[in-house]
């Protein structure tokens, strides 16, 4: 039994902020993560970080917070954070009055939004719509989700906190009707731990219903699916959005070496069961390509669902911190902490810390927005091109993995997991999805003795089973024909399906 | 227009493409084959699968569905054209051993059986069970190969790593084409005081002198030794490929390489020519009779698009057994995704059904319901349906 | 966006020379679609083994997909010359035209300075490779033909090429006497060099200049009725294939149309029936290497075609492997492993036909093959002359 002051359920972006945050101020704690990091939406979202012009016009406020935000994460996450900037486009018949409200607002709200003719916008960006009437730059910024709550993770790590991902909560452990702990399952072994703690925070995103009714609570979600799609390279090196009212698709952002446009809003009814419609991917690629007419022809390398945990209503009897998010004291040390976005992670994250200071009674002012990321050194940063000079040693082709770089984190981790080497290190996230380098990376951990013959070819089944799912509604032309090449490789040359014969 | 005339042109210069044209140029007919770039078969593990559900290929496709492509051909047909497939690449320099009667396996890069029925001699050793004891001999720093796959497997096989200075596929089959190089892993190999019953190395011995090679190293370890296919780059592969190449060009065929087929040229429903556009000017091609080989998605022969499947050159009608919704099912190994079903389908003679092209045939990885991984019956059909094309083909160019 | 067609297949790995020899050079794969997803135009890249790649472009020509990586890393090298400090050896031999045309003019002299143990250490010192010796320079270079009006009912221009008109003018006169045998006069135009050896060592805009001169002054003799012939496949593949790309030429689709391969237009002229020479008795035993830029050409292998014609000559056509000169590529030390493994290699397979001679279309090819086995080397010209009894005067 583990004894701590603080339980966080849920390694999204929130979890791990108010983890760093916890950290930062001297709380020792435990996190909990029934996958591995931003299992959840915040591992399927764009990864853009909001200068706050999508929202300037809805919801000022919330739009003024993600500038604030955007600034403080260029701050301190500046090898993590890329600074794209970002473009609105206005299309032929686009709202002119929208517009003038959205250069209003932005300019009551203090964001910078600075309106560029549409030659200019075509020379930042060659790949637009020809036909755009003109674009507002505004400061958008991309991040790779997982390495933010990776890098948010470290601060807890090197604070002896305890990180326990792969482990289910599957009890709330009440006594005298507080909640006091949790039980949780570690997946891989299927050993019970028992974790107490003074406060619990309930971070599970889309799952906080199903976490607080473990402590016979409630919290009002509509989950709502948002799908994606990644294109095989950067058809822009600025975010693009769409100058009107905000609606399906009308995002896109690149994230390393790719592109991922979307979303779609389709309200579900099971978080663990969502995967993405060929309508959805249309709809997509329809939108994308009124800014970037190539992404009608372009190559789509894989598409995706998150599920947003949207508050189904406000309780006048919560503490409303801003809008967007909540959090909730459901007055038994729990709390849950849902809705936000990926740009406002850390001031949810200080809001809920700040909460959990009253708690203890203490006065310890949150650091987050002034101490840099830690883990940063670790990183290749940007421009990406940097990333050309040493090729060696490679292990995934398209991502530019090396093969110390999957050593590190299989020793580092003692991970049995492919995937964790793929968030880790983006191996297989290009355009071959992990085709070849994860018969490379499986390779490496069968010589390091890390895992059983039993457990490699279920790793690889598993593998290719959730890759598959991922490529399922964009195979046609080049990606297609890259599905068919892997395909002959595992259950061809490698005869994947065939058991072993007379043993 | 440059114009290049030939009794028959073979659009697609893979297994099924190459064995057509060879066909055609033995009984002395001007052949062309045209081609957009390197095909598949230079990825495979250059073994012959003909059908490898069980363990008798000729039963298991007579079990096969009857819309199935080699339940077009009869058994005699299938047997000729893997005998005369086995005279071939042993002529050429790269014997295959098996036989049309018998499946048999090889061991593959995950320690896995993959069934198979003709493989090239490298592969002969291959064992058949999990019984004999193997030593693995690998390269310090080839990524594409990892033991630990094959030992974690098998309880009797051990490993050893020869630095030789390099590490990838194409530059250890290089170097082993030279003597001195060879020379000195011998010397190594040699002090490895190997007792294992067998001794396997990945498909990295060699490009042309493959069989010599693993031939070598046998009679100086003392026990056989054999090759396992790795990812691609793939060894066998290419040597099954330049084999076939070669015997093209010895029996007077021509071949045209980067040459994608941008169009044709007809008059009425006889096709006079294909075309392409080159740096310069327009070239053409003309035949009296054209045979598509141009394999299936990879290869280029069937074009998918979000909405619909197309062959692109002759825009011939293609099998497609269902709406996208049926072309993946769910699970990734079910083996039955209506994708591997689509194709041209061809009737006995080897001609497109539902096309009033009149001198036109299809073979190979084109053709409709194959079902090509569920089957195991890669090279093999490739072989069978060429042979039946060219049959069909020579007859019309006799009439 | 040609990039996005490769699925990774790794075929273009498995045909590129350079690859299967040099470990610093990741491949055209891993070199061209890969890398270009990481490259961006407003960002300064260290990718230095770019210029690893001889542009031989049999990466092209095996792409099942269209990707042409070695177009992708064409235009990365110029990039890379444009952003970064020229080495001696790229500012040399991009100028290799008014080099050669200096050494000509001092031909006895400089070829004796080159022959020469200082020579030899001069050149190493300046980065240059002496694993085969430098052609000599011809003092009377072909540009001191006279030009004659042509009379013939085909009038053919020859762009001959700095390689024939510096080093062996001796080719260039039996072409044009082998064109005399066909019933054509040949004329000279005006031309410079084609502008690959400045594109092959990184300076775009020297190449351009070549380019527009050349363009200007073939297409008034095209206008003129005149056909275009080129004798050697690299000035070919550079006017057919760089003129309209990466050297943007606007004149480049009308030379295309109207320029041959000297052999492809010989067969022609028989095809059309407008010549039918009678070829001699030759017996010999060839091997026929074929340059990586002929077949990059698409247009067979015509020369082939016309030896086939020549009774009693036997010719063993070897298009496998690269003879790793590459032009200036192989002169430069730090390719000079990979010019020698690959030069090795291709003779070891040419040995193994038991050929007497060499016959190659591609000068440099010659040279490297010639120096490296001690064999005898020969144009196609010189075996066709031979046959029909054109000597030298």
């Amino acid at each position: 039994m583990i004894k701590t002051d603080v339980i966080i359920i849920g390694g999204g972006a929130t979890g791990c902020g108010i983890a760093r945050d916890l950290a930062l101020r001297g709380i020792p704690h435990c996190l909990i993560e029934k996958g591995d990091f931003a299992a959840g939406a915040t591992g399927a979202c764009h990864g853009l970080l909001h200068s706050g012009g999508r929202y300037v016009v809805t919801d000022p406020v919330a739009a003024r917070e993600c500038y604030e935000e955007n600034l403080i994460l260029r701050k301190i996450g500046q090898k993590c954070v890329e600074q794209t900037g970002g473009l609105f486009v206005r299309l032929p018949g686009d709202s002119r009055r929208f517009r003038e409200i959205f250069l209003r607002r932005c300019d009551e709200a203090g964001i910078p939004a600075e309106v560029i003719s549409a030659s200019k916008a075509l020379e930042l960006v060659p790949n637009l719509n020809p036909r755009i009437e003109e674009a507002i730059k505004v400061p958008d910024c991309a991040i790779d989700p997982f390495r933010l709550c990776m890098l948010n993770i470290r601060t807890s790590e090197l604070n002896d906190a305890l990180i326990l991902t792969r482990h289910k909560v599957t009890e709330i452990i009440k006594s005298h009707g507080r909640c006091v702990g949790v039980k949780a399952l570690d997946q891989t072994t299927a050993e019970t731990r028992e974790i107490r703690a003074n406060v619990i925070i309930n971070a599970t995103g889309a799952w906080a219903d199903t976490i607080a009714a473990l402590a016979g609570c409630h919290v009002s979600l509509t989950p709502v699916k948002g799908s994606l799609v990644i294109t095989n390279h950067r058809l822009t090196n600025m975010v693009i959005n769409r100058l009107r009212h905000p609606s399906d698709g009308d995002i896109i952002v690149p994230n390393e070496a790719v592109c991922l446009a979307g979303t779609t809003s389709i309200p579900i009814e099971d978080p663990d069961k969502t995967s993405t419609d060929f309508q959805e991917v249309e709809t997509i690629i329809g939108e994308a390509a009124k800014m970037i007419p190539h992404f009608d022809d372009t190559r789509i390398i894989r598409a995706f669902s998150g599920v947003r945990p949207l508050l189904k209503s406000v309780k006048t009897d919560s503490h409303e911190i801003s809008r967007g998010f909540q959090i909730i004291d459901h007055q038994n040390g729990l709390f849950s902490i849902v809705g936000g976005k990926l740009t406002t992670f850390r001031l949810m994250a200080e809001k809920m810390v700040d909460r959990v200071m009253n708690v203890f009674n203490l006065k310890r002012p949150c650091t987050t927005a002034e101490i840099p990321l830690d883990g940063q050194e670790d990183l290749s940063g940007y421009p990406l091109s940097r990333r050309l000079e040493d090729l060696k040693n490679i292990v995934c082709e398209c991502e530019l993995v090396t093969r110390q770089q999957v050593k590190k984190i299989i020793r580092q981790t003692g991970t049995k997991n492919v995937g964790d080497i793929q968030h880790r290190t983006r191996l297989g996230m290009g355009p071959c999805q992990g085709g070849f380098c994860t018969f490379r990376a499986l390779g490496i951990m069968n010589d390091m003795n890390v895992i059983s013959p039993e457990e490699s070819m279920n790793i690889l089944r598993g593998f290719l089973q959730r890759r598959y799912k991922g490529i399922r509604q964009v195979l046609w032309g080049d990606q297609l024909r890259e599905e068919q090449l892997v395909e002959y490789i595992y259950l061809g040359v490698l005869a994947m399906e065939k058991p072993n014969a007379r043993e | 227009m440059r114009v290049n005339e030939y009794d028959a042109v073979v659009i697609g210069a893979g297994v099924a493409g190459l064995a057509a044209a060879s066909f055609l140029a033995e009984k002395k007919l001007k052949v062309a084959v045209v081609t957009k770039g390197e095909p598949t078969a230079c990825l495979s593990t250059g073994a012959v699968d003909v059908c490898s559900q069980g363990d008798e290929p000729l039963a298991a496709i007579q079990k096969l569905p009857p819309e199935h492509p080699f339940r077009l051909v009869d058994e005699e047909t299938i047997r000729s054209a893997l005998n005369k497939f086995q005279q071939t690449v042993n002529a050429a320099g790269l014997p295959y051993i098996g036989s049309v009667e018998k499946n048999r396996f090889i061991l593959t890069a995950l320690g896995t059986f993959k069934t198979s029925c003709l493989v090239p001699v490298t592969m002969e050793a291959s064992p058949q069970n999990a019984s004999e004891s193997l030593h693995i001999v690998t390269f310090r720093g080839l990524k594409d190969f990892y033991p630990g796959y094959i030992i974690s497997r098998r309880k009797n096989a051990k490993f050893s790593v020869y630095d030789a200075g390099v590490s990838t596929t194409m530059s250890l089959a290089a170097h082993f084409e030279e003597k001195n190089f060879f020379e000195k892993f011998l010397l190594w190999l040699e002090k490895q005081n190997i007792y294992q019953d067998k001794i396997a190395f990945p498909a990295v011995l060699g490009l042309e002198s493959a069989a010599e090679i693993v031939k070598t190293i046998s009679i100086l370890a003392g026990r056989p030794v054999f090759e396992i296919p790795t990812l691609p780059p793939s060894m066998p592969g290419r040597r099954l490929f330049n084999a076939l190449k070669k015997t093209l060009r010895d029996n007077g065929g021509d071949i045209y390489w980067s040459w994608p087929v941008t169009g044709i040229e007809a008059a009425e429903a006889t096709i006079e020519a294909v075309t392409t556009r080159s740096d310069g000017r327009p070239a053409s091609i003309n035949g009296k009779a054209f045979i598509l080989a141009a394999g299936s998605f990879i290869g280029g022969g069937l074009t998918v698009t979000r909405h619909g499947i197309q062959e692109n050159i002759f825009h011939l009608p293609v099998h497609i057994p269902g709406s996208r919704e049926t072309w993946f099912d769910d699970n990734y190994f079910s083996m039955n995704h209506g994708i591997g079903r689509v194709g041209i389908a061809a009737d006995a003679a080897m001609r497109p059904i539902g096309t009033s092209w009149k001198n036109i045939f299809v073979c190979g990885s084109i053709l409709a319901e194959a079902q090509i991984l569920k089957n195991g019956c890669g090279h093999g059909l490739a072989l069978a349906t060429a042979s039946a094309a060219a049959k069909s083909c020579a007859e019309y160019l006799a009439r | 966006m040609n990039y996005e067609h490769c699925i990774r297949c790794t075929i273009c790995v498995e045909n590129c020379p350079v690859f299967r020899v040099n470990p610093l050079f990741p491949g055209p794969k891993q070199a061209g679609p890969d890398a270009q997803r990481f490259r961006s135009d407003k960002e300064r890249i260290e990718d230095d083994w770019v210029l690893l790649c001889s542009q031989c472009k049999r990466c092209e020509m095996a792409c099942p997909c269209g990707v042409e990586p070695a177009q992708i890393i064409l235009r990365e090298q110029q990039r890379y010359g444009r952003e970064h400090p020229q080495t001696k050896t790229h500012l040399l031999f991009a100028n290799n035209y008014y080099l050669s045309a200096l050494g000509s003019l001092a031909a006895p002299l400089a070829n004796l300075i080159a022959a020469t143990q200082t020579g030899k250490k001069l050149a190493g010192k300046l980065g240059i490779s002496t694993h085969i010796s430098f052609p000599r320079f011809s003092f009377r270079t072909l540009r001191h033909e006279r030009m004659k009006q042509s009379r013939t009912a085909k009038k053919v221009a020859f762009f001959h090429g700095c390689f024939i008109n510096f080093y062996r003018p001796d080719i260039g006169r039996k072409i044009i006497r082998l064109f005399a045998a066909f019933n054509v006069d040949v004329v000279l135009p005006p031309q410079w060099c084609c502008g690959l050896p400045a594109l092959g060592n990184g300076n775009l805009a020297l190449a351009k200049h070549f380019a527009q001169k050349n363009a200007a002054s073939l297409s008034n003799y095209i206008d003129a009725g005149y056909d275009i012939v080129y004798s050697c496949t690299s000035c070919g593949l550079c006017l057919l294939h760089d003129y309209p790309g990466i050297l943007e030429i606007p004149q480049a689709k009308k030379i295309a149309e109207n320029c041959y391969d000297v052999y492809e237009y010989l067969l022609k002229l028989m095809e059309e029936g407008y010549a039918q020479p009678k070829f001699g008795e030759l017996p010999r035993r060839v091997a026929y290497h074929i340059p990586c830029h002929l077949r990059a050409l698409k247009i067979g292998y015509p020369a082939a075609k016309l030896m086939a014609l020549i009774p009693g000559l036997e010719y063993e056509i070897l298009d496998d492997a690269c003879c790793g000169l590459s032009g200036s590529y192989g002169f430069k030390k730090e390719n000079e492993s990979t010019a020698i493994q690959l030069g090795q290699r291709a003779v070891s397979l040419i040995r193994k036909t038991e050929a007497q001679d060499i016959v190659a279309d591609c000068g440099s090819c010659r040279m490297q093959l010639g120096g490296l086995s001690g064999m005898a080397t020969y144009d196609p010209a010189e075996i066709l002359c031979e046959s029909l009894g054109i000597t030298a005067k």
